[in-house]
């Protein structure tokens, strides 16, 4: 039986599509079979790195009832060792769409909830994928949360910023704790010298997880060379020997047992 | 005994033996009955009592609730848990919500009966079981 991962932060900016899509590669590297979805209805960000101009619907037309899923995903498999698929779903990026988006009622909320919670038999029941990763909104929204819901693990992306830190450890207790969400903080785009010496990296250690009651999964350096690649290309299928792939190879081992 | 006195005795039973046995299917089909009408009447209690500790709200023919996950963050954790198990399986008896809660049928009757009566999920009886579900298109 497959697993759904939500990629989730309370703030923006934080790194959830760059880990969202490292990690999805880096479970096709290993011969699983992976569904990467834009569940970020305001700021769709997948098509900019993937083919969109293959997309004829959209999540939107999904969760809006137009069509099934088997209609949006595009195949982005790469010569993936043992069968390895990377599979994405897009969100319509178009202004229109994300008006009509923001705009919807609770009522529609509640049968997006019904369309995301059907994926699990649609896709890992009767498509046998093996993780399905959500891409999502930061912070409190409908989307997010129906995400959140959905979801077996939910990851947690911070950043060293006070207020995200404060705001993730609130999201904690009053978000997936009351869902009762397996969940795992990352944390993302850590400056060099906190992790410059053994010492240091200790301190560092003791630190977060005093911030956190919560399963810290990984603590990832802020690599100039993955600002540079600024989500042109899949970072770790291009520089599979950087330290940044060996991260999230080692998150995908994390999460798989987690 | 010889099998010829036993047939013969057999033989001069066999009117009572059949008034015997419809008499008995009609005493389980009885029984059967009274038990779902006792089914039935606890469960009405429970709605009643329900109604009697928050008071009586809008019946939800009047007022749909939309079960959003905003409201599903406003539910008690109890019910929290008893709605989204119910979200996830679509339609279900208490039976197979408490399979998935890992809690008792009674409590779970209970709580679903609960949020029925609050608007959230609608009840629909089909024979002797009582199916809870969401409905979509109210």
């Amino acid at each position: 039986m497959g697993k759904i991962i939500a990629v989730h932060s309370y703030k923006g900016g934080t790194g959830k599509t760059s880990l969202s899509v490292n990690l999805a590669a880096s479970y096709a590297r290993r011969g699983k079979k992976v569904c990467l979805m834009d569940l970020d209805f305001r700021a769709p960000s997948l098509h900019t790195l993937f083919n969109d101009h293959k997309a004829e619907y959209w999540l939107n037309d999904y969760l809006n009832g137009i069509c099934e899923i088997d209609k949006l995903l595009i195949d982005e498999s790469r010569d993936y060792a043992n069968g390895g698929k990377l599979v994405v779903a897009l969100a319509n990026p178009s202004t229109e769409a994300i008006r009509d988006m923001t705009a919807k009622d609770r009522k529609w909320e509640m049968k997006a909830l019904g369309r995301l919670l059907s994926l699990r038999s649609s896709l890992l029941n009767d498509n046998d994928f093996d993780y399905l990763i959500f891409d999502t909104s930061p912070g409190l929204q409908y989307s997010s949360i129906n995400a959140i819901v959905t979801a077996d693990v939910v990851l947690v992306v911070t950043s060293l910023d006070a207020s995200d830190i404060n705001g993730s450890r609130r999201m904690t207790s009053e978000l997936y704790e009351l869902f009762e969400k397996k969940t795992g903080i990352l944390v993302n785009k850590v400056i060099a010298e906190y992790l410059s010496s053994k010492e240091e990296r200790k301190k560092f250690d003791k630190q977060i997880k005093s911030a956190y009651n919560l399963p810290i999964l990984a603590i990832i350096p802020c690599y100039c060379e993955v600002l540079r690649a600024a989500g042109d290309f899949i970072f770790s299928e291009e520089k599979p020997d950087h330290p940044f792939t060996e991260n999230l190879d080692t998150l995908a081992t994390k999460v798989e047992k987690f | 005994m010889s099998y010829s006195t036993l047939d013969a005795e057999n033989t001069s039973r066999t009117p009572i033996m059949a008034a015997y046995k419809k008499l008995e299917g009609k005493s389980t089909q009885l029984l059967e009955k009274i038990r779902e009408s006792l089914e039935q009447l606890n469960e009405k209690i429970d709605v009643m009592i329900e109604i009697q500790k928050h008071g009586q709200r809008q019946i939800p023919e009047n007022l749909p609730e939309a079960l959003d996950v905003m409201t599903l963050l406003s539910l008690p954790d109890h019910l929290r848990k008893t709605a989204v198990t119910l979200c996830k399986l679509e339609e279900a008896t208490a039976d197979k919500v408490a399979e998935q809660t890992k809690r008792a049928r009674a409590v779970e009757s209970g709580y679903l009966n609960q949020l029925v009566v609050m608007g959230y999920m609608k009840k629909e009886r089909r024979g002797r079981k009582a199916y809870f579900f969401i409905d979509k298109d109210a």
